[in-house]
């Protein structure tokens, strides 16, 4: 909305047409003008319009008509009255059928600018509030808010400072904010609001004066240019997520009783429309999870197929290379290409097993399983390749946990999985520390425990991390893994009823999480 | 008297390279290359072993092997397939084999699995 609002002057006396006109071009308004309300409608539907400043008698079509039609071409379109003629009456009936306000001919100019400013400012006001909730993507719209309220609220800068998952306060977005100094103080004390505030509880807006003079601020640097600060918290099911920070810096411009009311509403909005953006992403992530299964189960009856279809040839190939190999004398090139061969084939046998037991779709054998039991099983064959390498293994197991129903044998192979993976990131030694954690609601309200398996190694660049659980994708060497792993863990999780994820931080290390039904 | 063994597969290279690594044994080898094929082997002669596949192109090993047992109840049955899902499959369908091995498999496991069951 930074485009020059643009009026359309309707009056059937040329003179005071072109009064208004000259009077709304002065402070800088696009201006265009009819003479009867047939005109206006005419030009509504042919160019868009912000506000229409419109005569009640004219002829061919009487203002009152015309304001009907315009509001069904464009129903956001604002129309201020303005009548020589007007009784109370016709005010009345003006406002009930959708007048933003009326003004009495005569009217004094600087009563005219009033009712124009206050009827763009709502127009500006709407606008914001269709464009949140005509956006989903939450960065979008992030985008929108900030940008919109600096301008709204007249302010010198505005940023949105958000809360990441340490509860640790960032600065999302801002705006009319370069310099870094002034940007981390800002969030220094918006920091401490949110502190206060997830404390003592919900507020809908919080005002500091002069804030470098406030002794709860008073050792942030680089904080003098704020004059006043306007905080608007952001609230979602879980609690407090961020906040909203608007500061004016001309001392004398405080916050008035109005700016207050606009910015509760807009606080409102943004919580309504984030809630929205959330809902989203999470029908998304659903779609995205059901998409993923889709392809899984495509995916196996594939393989399944393909396995069977390769394995007779496979089957030929090391069974005419070990027939020639009897008869070949050991030491001989002959011999040497022979066992290659061999070797290739057992390697075929080990992917197209993992593709099989990936692919499997017979039942799986459900019992009610102690997965602290389940995990120190898996522990009990890795543990010498652990001690190889130099691996360390942390257990943090949570106390009492309940039994899931899980097939066993299955689990194993997960973590045994994810274990294996975790000892080949890091091959100069390091930590795995598993953790379980007792039931929490998913967003479902299926009870779920928590087993999570975090590295020490190099962790798995962003790019690729939604690639890991994808068959036969794998950052290992050629030869040295199926790319199977994941997918078949993933394929188990999900037999389960379960679910697996994956996050990383490049030189932190990676954490595998799963979530299974109690 | 050398041992008889029928060898029921309906591919060539399969046949062919169990068919060499237990002649070479001194056994004696039989070869069928579907399932009809080899019930009416079994019925004009014994065997001490049938080595059979399980998808082949007309009867289903299974059906095969039950009317082997029925033929021949003597005859040890080794089923080999390519398809790990189906090792359950003649336990499950109330089929009694000897002993089984998953394709690819080597002359060194087919030779032990023989010696194991006859």
């Amino acid at each position: 909305m930074n485009h020059k609002a643009k009026i359309l002057i309707v009056d059937d006396d040329a003179q005071i047409s072109e009064m208004i006109s000259e009077a709304l071009m002065s402070k800088g308004y696009e201006i265009s003008d009819a003479f009867d309300g047939k005109q206006a409608v005419a030009k509504v539907s042919a160019e868009k319009f912000d506000l229409v400043v419109m005569d009640i008698q004219m002829p061919v079509m009487d203002g009152i008509t015309a304001m009907g039609e315009i509001k069904k071409i464009d129903p956001a379109i604002e129309v201020i009255i303005a009548t020589g003629h007007g009784t109370m009456g016709t005010a009345v009936q003006s406002m009930r059928k959708g007048a933003f306000d009326y003004i009495h001919k005569p009217f004094e100019i600087t009563e005219l600018f009033t009712v124009v400013e206050k009827a763009l400012a709502k127009r500006k006001f709407n606008d914001i509030t269709k464009a949140i909730f005509s956006t989903i993507k939450s960065e979008e719209l992030l985008r929108i808010v900030i940008d919109s309220v600096t301008g709204v609220l007249k302010a010198d800068e505005s940023l949105l400072v958000l809360l990441d998952k340490a509860e640790r306060p960032y600065i999302a977005i801002s705006d009319g904010l370069e310099d870094d100094q002034r940007k981390s103080s800002r969030l220094e004390v918006c920091g401490r609001v949110l502190k206060r505030l997830a404390a003592d509880g919900f507020e809908p807006v919080v005002l500091i004066e002069d804030p470098s003079g406030d002794k709860r601020f008073a050792d942030i640097k680089h904080l003098s240019d704020v004059q006043f600060a306007m905080m608007l918290p952001l609230m979602e099911t879980g609690g407090l997520i961020g906040l909203i920070n608007i500061n004016r810096s001309q001392p004398e411009e405080y916050f008035s009783e109005n700016d207050l009311q606009k910015a509760k509403i807009f606080g409102s909005l943004v919580n309504l429309a984030l809630k929205n953006a959330n809902l989203y992403k999470q029908l998304q992530e659903t779609q995205s999870q059901l998409i993923q299964a889709e392809k899984m189960s495509a995916l196996g009856q594939l393989a399944g197929g393909l396995a069977h279809e390769i394995n007779n040839p496979l089957s030929g190939i090391l069974g005419l290379t070990q027939l020639v190999l009897e008869t070949t004398p050991p030491g001989t090139q002959t011999h040497q290409d022979l066992t290659d061969i061999e070797k290739a084939v057992f390697r075929c046998k080990k992917i197209i097993t993992s593709l099989l037991s990936f692919a499997r779709q017979e039942k799986t054998q459900m019992e009610p399983v102690n997965i602290s039991e389940t995990i120190e099983e898996t522990l009990v064959l890795c543990a010498r390749q652990m001690e190889l390498k130099h691996i360390k293994i942390v257990k943090r197991f949570g106390e009492s946990l309940p039994l899931v129903n899980a097939d066993f044998q299955q689990l194993m192979q997960v973590f045994l999985n994810l274990l294996t993976n975790a000892k080949d990131a890091m091959p100069d030694g390091g930590t795995i520390t598993i953790s379980t954690l007792p039931p929490s609601p998913d967003p479902d309200g299926r009870r779920m425990i928590t087993v999570s398996f975090a590295d020490t190694g190099a962790g798995i660049p962003r790019e690729i991390l939604d690639r890991v659980f994808d068959p036969f994708f794998t950052t290992k060497p050629a030869g040295k893994g199926t790319g199977l792993g994941l997918s078949v863990c993933l394929g188990i999780l999900n037999r389960h009823n379960g679910t697996i994820s994956a996050e990383s931080e490049a030189g932190k290390g990676s954490v595998f999480t799963l979530r299974l039904p109690v | 008297m050398p041992k008889k063994i029928l060898v029921v597969d309906d591919e060539e290279i399969v046949r062919n390279y169990v068919k060499r690594a237990l002649a070479s044994r001194g056994y004696e080898i039989a070869e069928a290359v579907n399932g009809a094929s080899a019930i009416t082997a079994a019925e004009k002669e014994e065997f001490d072993a049938v080595i059979c596949d399980l998808k082949m192109p007309d009867l289903r090993g299974e059906e095969v092997i039950k009317k082997l047992k029925v033929l021949r109840p003597a005859a040890k049955i080794i089923v080999i397939t390519g398809s790990v899902s189906n090792i359950a499959n003649p336990i499950a369908t109330g089929v009694e084999v000897e002993g089984f091995l998953i394709k690819p498999f080597g002359i060194g496991e087919l030779r032990e699995m023989l010696e194991k069951v006859i």
